[in-house]
């Protein structure tokens, strides 16, 4: 919470020092000096920027964010109607990313000492080195360009409509019943999800992998082999319950890169989301918009990076004590 | 054992060769490029590459402005590199600079140094990259400065407890008693024992710097328009990836090479450099 307060001042801060005049950008371009004198003293922007600040903070903890310069229209609306497609396409790519991570790292290790495990290490390497926005791009070459076998545009058909409800379309095609239109969004969402979540599972294969080849050397796992404990039942009741711990973590920590990755994916598949919207606030410098989307941004990798704490300490029963 | 000390051996000199090539291509792009990476040739646009269809004018064809290809990826390694080498610099001189003060001193110091970054790092670094350039404004220099401010916590994060360690040792202690410094003991004592991290990292930070000068210019936040980078490649081609899919391929594949040449340089040189490293354990 204390980050959260010193972050949300440095980034007003620094958007008040910026060279821009957000009394001038909200009049049409013939106002006159006069005019735009006159909305900077409405707009309390002659004030000091502590005092700024202030009220801003007044207004933004009654969940009032002030107005896009550029929508003309509340900035909380406008954040809370892209917000659900960015936390969908974020959840949905995290869990590809923890499932396939985890199920690879396992597969690597238990294959430790042979090609398969080798081959898996140079594959790990080869995604590792292609960030999610090259991900994206290149499944657009491959499995909508050449091969096109998904949609590569926005969450939904031309045409097709939801009732909305949630703003999360795969909850909103089940709730209406439309098992059609549910799998429509699901393959809009394939190749979003599918770059986002890969480009984040090497970290997870990498970590689980050494943690695991850590956690071997304990001397209760060469007890467990003497007890004649089969070599899946080490792995699966001794060894991963304590070598999936820094993978909790590192899923914690890294989350902020995956959620800010949502960012360039959004652009590159039209997606109608928070990335979308803060691309095009910093392009038009839409103070208000910018402000309160850094903020959802930072305040979800806070977030994030509490639940891991909490999770490490649910599972590891030595804290605890 | 012994096979492992050659297969890294082999990794290390295959990537160190790849790393090199690139860093040539970049000093020399103006006498190894076939053409000018900005000159317009209107009558022979989106042209594939030779071994697509296309004339040897032309060796990986051309873009929506009859632009060379080849030329601009090859330009747009000197933009790479060098946004690379001075943002990696910028970068490591920061974070090791304040690492070493924070993990040598400890303290309140080492109190404020950890929150600074605590607060750097509640920020995805996408984002906090781009909000610096909107304050910043566009151009090689500030994207530098830009990728220097976000990335310094890389390296304090990891080296501050590299250096709690180092200051442990005893061999610290004496340098104290023996009546030297602190700076002469933080460069002469601490600094060598966390030097193979420092090298690591900064292999690392190189492949991440590529990318978020990729990224940046992607999104024309980056380097002024007429100086080609990948980014910027990748941004004009997506718009003929129907008609000219190479166009795109590319620079998506330079990336690649490049951002993976420098992570298995890192790899291979962390495995050399630090006998800890848990590669070495023998499973």
């Amino acid at each position: 919470m204390p980050v959260f307060a010193v972050v949300s001042m440095l980034v007003f801060l620094a958007l008040r020092v910026l060279p821009v005049d957000p009394a001038q950008m909200s009049l049409p371009p013939s106002a006159t000096i006069e005019q735009v004198e006159a909305k900077r003293i409405e707009m309390g922007l002659t004030k000091p920027v502590w005092e700024q600040y202030a009220v801003w903070l007044g207004s933004a903890v009654r969940g009032d964010f002030g107005e896009s310069a550029q929508y003309r229209m509340p900035t909380s609306t406008l954040v809370l109607q892209r917000l659900p497609a960015t936390i969908e396409l974020a959840t949905c790519a995290l869990a590809f990313a923890i499932v396939f991570g985890v199920a690879m790292g396992l597969l690597i290790f238990a294959a430790r000492g042979t090609v398969l495990a080798s081959a898996g290490m140079v594959v790990t390497s080869v995604i590792m080195a292609l960030p999610d926005f090259l991900l994206a791009l290149l499944f657009i070459l491959l499995l909508g360009v050449l091969m096109p076998l998904f949609p590569v545009n926005g969450r939904l058909a031309p045409g097709l409509s939801v009732p909305d409800l949630t703003g999360f379309l795969l909850v909103d095609t089940l709730a209406a019943g439309e098992p059609r239109l549910f799998l429509n969004a699901l393959s809009h969402m394939a190749l979003p999800v599918l770059a986002l979540g890969l480009a984040f599972s090497p970290a997870i294969i990498r970590v689980l992998h050494s943690s695991l080849v850590a956690t071997y050397q304990q001397s209760y796992i060469r007890q467990a082999r003497l007890r004649g404990l089969s070599d899946r039942s080490i792995l699966f009741g001794q060894a991963l319950k304590n070598a999936i711990l820094p993978v909790v973590v590192l899923v914690g920590t890294q989350f902020g890169g995956l959620f800010g990755g949502t960012l360039l994916v959004e652009l590159i598949f039209s997606y109608p989301g928070l990335g979308n919207l803060m691309l095009r606030a910093m392009q038009t410098v839409d103070l208000n918009v910018i402000m309160a989307v850094a903020l959802i941004y930072c305040a979800t990798t806070l977030i994030f990076n509490s639940l891991a704490d909490a999770g490490v300490y649910l599972l590891n029963p030595r804290l605890r004590s | 054992m012994h096979g492992f000390a050659r297969y890294a051996d082999i990794r290390l000199i295959l990537s160190g060769g790849a790393v090199s090539a690139i860093l040539l291509m970049a000093l020399l792009a103006p006498w190894i490029a076939p053409h000018e990476p900005n000159d317009q040739d209107l009558l022979s646009i989106l042209m594939p590459p030779v071994f697509a269809g296309g004339s040897a004018e032309h060796l990986l064809g051309t873009d929506s402005l009859g632009r060379d290809i080849l030329s601009r990826l090859i330009h747009g390694a000197r933009t790479a590199m060098t946004v690379a080498i001075f943002a990696s610099c910028g970068a490591m001189l920061l974070g090791s600079v304040l690492a070493c003060i924070a993990g040598y001193f400890g303290g309140r110091i080492d109190w404020a140094i950890s929150r600074m970054v605590e607060i750097w790092l509640s920020f995805p670094p996408v984002v906090l990259s781009m909000l610096l350039i909107v304050g910043l404004g566009i151009g090689t220099d500030k994207v530098i400065l830009a990728i220097i401010l976000v990335d310094w916590t890389r390296f304090c994060r990891v080296l501050r407890t590299e250096v709690q360690v180092t200051r442990r040792q005893d061999y610290v202690a004496y340098a104290r008693l023996a009546g030297f410094s602190h700076g002469r003991i933080i460069l002469r004592e601490v600094l060598p024992g966390v030097l193979p991290m420092i090298v690591t990292l900064f292999s690392l930070q190189m492949g991440i710097s590529v990318v978020v000068e990729a990224i940046l210019s992607f999104v024309s936040m980056g380097v002024p328009a007429d100086v080609p980078a990948w980014g910027q490649m990748i941004a004009d081609a997506r718009i003929d990836i129907y008609s000219a899919p190479w166009g795109l391929a590319l620079p998506i594949l330079m990336i690649f090479v490049t951002v993976l040449s420098f992570n298995a340089l890192g790899d291979s040189l962390n495995r050399v450099l630090d006998p800890r490293s848990s590669a070495r354990r023998p499973v």
